[in-house]
């Protein structure tokens, strides 16, 4: 198989390394990250990659209209909107807390609240 | 509630609770002041992750990391009041300072020894980029739109432009996305991009979101609502370029085109500002030119991650707490304005030891320089980059124990 | 003048015009005023032939002479038909919402005759009222003998008392009118010498040492200035809203989003007026519709004048830069002194920021008010370096203006020689503002003299010229703020940062007379997103507040009327992602198996638990909107 490379950016960190990144079949070599993690982002990139979403849930509070939430774990890439959908469908009526599971099992992670509701 | 408290701090966001829990840790007696209804600052709609990084070693999203400096403030029982306005503030004959508070419980009086001015910063606006045409509706700031969007959950577009490649913008980019509305494309005056890399990689290729450089946002057309904006590609000089507009159908425009710090407090109380980071002229304990007066966070200088935002805040809260009047002698650390945008802080204290934590931002982008700090003329310190961007902040300490005359900061390429 | 001379004084204007390329140029006299027509690709010229019209001294100039390809557009007005004011009988219909229609109403509600104001945007002061610098001009710089030199004169001196009465802070800072050659220095003496005195306006020259001394940091080049003491300052939508609460106070009515569309005229007089909310039958009609005062003449077949929208374009700075200037200053040349409007300036508002403009320059849109980066450019490098310490970085915002002006260059204040009850108060450009409570007073006694001629025309004793104004905190001490917020918190909420706007003052102003509910419309009464950071961190508040006062959906509030809402409803949440989507999840939703196995025991079960028990139906914490409404 032919060689391929492909220039990304790390997303793991605000260094933002420009990672080349050489794929021989099975074979991938990674230069310009500066730790490990950039590596295991580059071969996951190579992959399957995979992203972590936030956006936010509705509540009947009228204080606090919007919950902020986020995906506990990373989902594929390719699920982002899928996962957007599950998000957009719940309404959050009872005070929740930050961690708070709000949906679970979505593409393979569950959805957390990222914020208390406050009280007023 | 007091009225007299050794340290005040002026904000609530992430280098106010920062500075608040240092500065009792210190062993001062501390009350924090913030304008809104909750604290947390403008990370409460920041609800992306990544921030905390440095700090936590996590990817936390902006409500969360404020909530862990919330929690810790409320457990430690930290005097604060939320929607009051400082409407004035004054220092007295005897060096301390008086403010006039007013909130829903009317107008209250509060005195310290120790001021900590943490207001953070607000977005440049068209008008400050010199977008001209008509002004009908649709023309937001990323962080307004940001706001509608996350608090208060409306849409403000449907399909936008995006003005600057700041990282608020390309957040916004992403999250309308995410949204449902369509982003046209993100268009930047500069040959390079304003914001983080991960943020162009994550926020922008990730959806397909093209970014233009070296081209502007030249007119804005429509008398009601935004019907169209005109884009041109620009010169070196980045002055448009006659012939290359570009007309984009599009419903909004959204900015993001800078930070400011915000300093009317500063400015009341007579504080110097450093014309190159739009705040305060500051020592190595975060100091301003008035005695007693301390700044930190995107007040002081507007910073790119958080964790730095809070370390300043955790240091001027430090300092605050253990001030006492008395000499100084500041000496101005040297740099070449060629090579560094800025550098915080901009004095030294001589009359003091103490660390130092500098920031700074390169002039423009540089490959492989050396960056080095000198302390009475010896290199102090030595740190090699691979990279340096004028979209990152940089960060460099350096342990001191011994009297200091001179500090310089100096760059090789 | 005899018809020959007529004729061929006619016949050399027609050869002008000609020469100026206007193609097929026609030019008459009906009714006393000359009428020019033909073609032209060029708008300064059509200008031009205009006022070269103007000065064969007939009553007026209709200009209509077509520019090739322009399509005037259509005239802005709102979507709203309905009947709110169908069938009205007023003594005295004002058209017009602007300083000089709002002075009028509130002038003529001091008798005993109706009084119903119309106007076609969504707020009082949107056009010209609100797109000026609010200098209350000293009159210096009229032509003696003329109406505009006259009503301004008048009109400044009636501010002290009327702002008084309305509430609204005024203040005289004066004006400088700076040389830089000396020859003006000697020229001005003798001209402003000799206005000076046949208006009575008090001031004159000083030297250099005492023009650096009431104000040090005007440039070096500025070799002396004449000084206007009277010369004033406001904020011209304050002072226009002001008089129209008042009027409404004293039981004016007033109709906004009203836009006159036809007249029907019977015997020389009007009949009716059809409006996009009904059609009213006033007994009196009064013409104070700025920039279109020629198109309602022309509806009651009365146009003997046509208006050339002269723009100009203005920069606002930032507060901090207020205290290096005292006044409002202008550097004169001889060139500038004798054209039609002022060379523009530096000026401190009353809010103490900094203005600096206007240019002035003819175009053909009456309603444009686009900023131009060449106009902003030229007015920052005209009038910064008048002071030392400004500079471009201090800019915040920029805004433009359209004035009225006929090609007499004159302002038209009488009744109309055409039609029995209508009068006139229009083509008021600058010192449109300064002269406004002046022609009010004028308008007031034509009218009433007019309507004697129909009915008894009384005073109005229960007239009460004070308004019963809403608090401003920025000019209350603090006993007085801390006594207001004790009675009402909200005063406490500081909604507006830069400006200082507490929640109490906007939620004031969505109750006032005029009740408005725009962001502008608000902006303008109490100033919220007017500073620095021009609305950033307070508008979705204030839109919070909009909502929660008026019961309206943030989607259908509007930034500036009808047709500028700003946001399209709420976040895509609860409903799925697409309306496709919404309804299928939502009929499945209580299948969902998601809810119920939060409920069986996942880590932050315990909130969904417990919403569980308390709606079963509903199955935690997480459910379904779709849900939820079935």
């Amino acid at each position: 198989m032919a060689e391929q490379v492909r220039e990304m950016t790390c997303i793991v960190c605000p260094n933002g390394c420009r990672l080349t990144v050489t794929a021989d079949g099975e074979n991938i070599t990674v230069t310009g990250n500066i730790c490990k993690k950039g590596e295991q982002f580059a071969r996951e990139e190579m992959t399957h990659p995979m992203r972590t979403i936030s956006s936010t849930v509705a509540t009947s509070f009228p204080h606090f209209p919007r919950l902020p939430v986020k995906t506990k774990d990373v989902i594929p890439k390719e699920d982002i909107f899928k996962a957007m959908d599950r998000i957009n469908e719940v309404l959050v009526t009872e005070k929740v807390h930050v961690g708070d599971v709000i949906i679970p099992d979505v593409c393979g992670t569950d959805i957390v609240a990222t914020e208390d509701i406050p009280d007023c | 509630m007091k009225e007299i408290y050794d340290v005040i701090v002026l904000g609530g966001g992430p280098a106010g609770l920062a500075a608040g829990i240092s500065a009792t840790q210190k062993g001062a007696s501390v009350l924090i002041i913030e304008r809104e209804a909750r604290m947390g600052g403008i990370l409460k709609q920041c609800i992306h992750d990544g921030f905390g990084l440095v700090r936590f070693g996590e990817r936390l999203t902006g409500p969360e990391y404020a909530g862990r400096f919330y929690k810790e403030m409320l457990e430690m029982g930290i005097d604060h009041i939320v929607n009051a306005f400082v409407t004035d503030a004054e220092k007295k004959p005897d060096g301390s300072f008086a403010l006039t508070v007013q909130s829903a419980q009317g107008i209250k009086f509060f005195h310290c020894k120790a001021l900590v001015l943490a207001c953070g910063c607000r977005e440049r606006t068209a008008k400050q980029v010199f977008i001209h045409g008509d002004r009908p509706a649709g023309v937001f700031t990323a962080g307004t739109a940001q706001h509608f969007v996350n608090i208060s959950g409306y849409m403000p577009v449907k399909k936008c432009v995006i003005l600057g490649s700041g990282d608020i913008g390309m957040i916004m980019a992403r999250r309308l996305t995410l949204e449902g509305a369509e982003v046209e494309g993100v268009y930047e005056i500069k040959d390079t991009p304003a914001g983080l890399a991960r943020n162009i990689a994550q926020c922008l290729d990730d959806y397909n979101i093209p970014l233009h450089l070296s081209t502007t946002v030249t007119r804005v057309i429509g008398a009601k609502h935004v019907e169209a904006v005109e884009v041109a590609r620009v010169d070196e000089k980045m002055k448009p370029i006659p012939g290359t507009e570009r007309m984009i159908e599009c419903d909004s425009l959204i900015l993001s085109v800078g930070l400011l710090p915000e300093n009317e407090i500063a400015e009341k109380l007579g504080v110097e500002i450093d014309p190159a980071t739009k705040g305060p002229y500051v020592d190595q304990t975060f100091m301003t030119s008035v005695p007693g007066v301390f700044s930190c966070g995107n007040a002081l200088h507007v910073n790119d991650l958080v964790d730095y935002v809070s370390e300043s805040g955790e240091l001027a809260g430090a300092y605050a707490a253990q001030y006492r009047p008395g000499r100084r002698v500041r000496v101005k650390i040297d740099y070449d304005g060629k090579k560094f945008a800025y550098v915080v802080p901009q004095y030294y204290d001589v009359m003091r030891q103490d660390d130092l934590t500098m920031y700074f931002r390169p002039r423009r982008e540089q490959k492989k320089p050396s960056v080095q700090l000198c302390v009475n003329e010896e290199t102090a310190k030595r740190k090699k980059y691979i990279h340096l961007s004028p979209s990152e902040m940089e960060q460099l300490t350096l342990k001191i124990d011994h009297p200091v005359t001179r500090v310089a900061l100096k760059m090789e390429v | 003048m005899s018809s020959s001379e007529e004729k061929r004084r006619l016949a050399r204007l027609r050869e002008e015009i000609s020469g100026l390329g206007i193609r097929e140029a026609e030019v008459s006299v009906f009714r006393r005023s000359i009428r020019l027509s033909g073609g032209c690709d060029d708008w300064k010229s059509i200008v031009r032939a205009g006022k070269k019209a103007a000065k064969l001294g007939y009553k007026g100039v209709v200009n209509e002479i077509e520019l090739d390809g322009f399509t005037p557009p259509p005239i802005r007005r709102s979507k709203i038909e309905d009947g709110a004011i169908d069938g009205e009988r007023p003594d005295v219909l004002v058209i017009g919402g602007g300083v000089i229609g709002c002075a009028i109403a509130r002038e003529l509600r001091k008798w005993d005759i109706s009084v119903l104001l119309c106007e076609k945007e969504s707020d009082v002061a949107m056009h010209a009222s609100s797109r000026n610098d609010g200098m209350i001009h000293p009159g210096i710089a009229s032509h003696i003998g003329s109406l505009r030199g006259k009503m301004n004169v008048e009109g400044n001196l009636m501010y002290t008392q009327l702002c008084k009465d309305l509430k609204i802070p005024f203040k005289r800072y004066g004006n400088f009118i700076l040389y830089s050659d000396h020859l003006f220095g000697v020229g001005g003496r003798a001209v402003l010498g000799a206005r000076a005195r046949a208006f009575g306006i008090p001031g004159g020259h000083v030297d250099r040492r005492r023009m650096h001394e009431m104000e040090p940091n005007i440039t070096d080049e500025a070799l002396g200035a004449f000084s206007y003491p009277m010369s004033g300052v406001l904020s011209p939508y304050k002072l226009t809203v002001a008089l129209a609460e008042n009027a409404v106070e004293n039981g004016a009515q007033v109709s906004l989003d009203t836009i006159v569309t036809s007249m029907e005229m019977e015997h020389g007089r009007i009949a009716a007026v059809h409006t996009n909310r009904g059609t009213v039958y006033p007994r009196l009609v009064v013409n104070a519709a700025g920039v279109f005062s020629d198109v309602i003449a022309k509806m009651a077949d009365d146009q003997f004048f046509t208006i050339h929208p002269r723009k100009g374009e203005l920069v606002i700075l930032d507060k901090k830069k207020g205290r290096l200037v005292q006044r409002s200053m202008g550097l004169v040349s001889v060139k500038a002194a004798t054209s039609d409007t002022k060379g523009g300036g530096v000026m401190r508002t009353i809010d103490g920021n900094v203005l600096v403009g206007p240019d002035a320059y003819e175009q053909p849109l009456r309603e444009d008010f686009s900023t131009h980066a060449d106009h902003i450019d030229a007015i920052l490098e005209k009038h910064l370096p008048l002071i030392k310490g400004f500079a471009k970085s201090d800019v915040i915002t920029y805004f433009a203006g359209v004035r009225a002006s006929n090609y007499e260059e004159e302002f038209i204040v009488e009744r109309s020689e055409q039609v029995d009850n209508l009068v006139h108060a229009a083509a008021i450009q600058s010192p449109g503002l300064a002269s406004a409570p002046a022609i009010a007073k004028r308008i007031a006694e034509i009218s009433t003299a007019a309507l004697g001629e129909q009915m008894d025309v009384h005073k109005n004793d229960r007239f009460d010229p004070v308004r019963k104004a809403a608090p401003v905190l920025k000019y209350m001490s603090l006993e007085e703020k801390q006594k207001l917020i004790e009675k009402n918190p909200d005063y406490g909420v500081i909604i507006c940062r830069c400006e200082e706007i507490s929640k109490g003052e906007i939620i004031d102003c969505i109750h006032s007379p005029i009740p408005v509910t725009s962001l502008d419309g608000i902006k303008r009464r109490v100033r919220p997103g007017m500073g620095r950071c021009q609305g950033g961190f307070c508008s979705p508040l204030v839109t919070n507040i909009i909502a929660q006062e008026t019961g309206l959906r943030p989607e259908q509030i509007t930034k500036n009327g009808d047709g500028t809402e700003f946001l399209y409803g709420p976040t895509n949440k609860g409903t799925g992602k697409t309306s496709a989507e919404t309804k299928a999840p939502a009929k499945k939703a209580p299948a969902r198996k998601a809810p119920a196995k939060a409920a069986a025991g996942k880590a932050a079960a315990g909130t969904q638990k417990k919403s569980a028990k308390k709606a079963p139906a509903q199955k935690g914490a997480a459910k379904k909107k779709g849900g939820a409404e079935a």
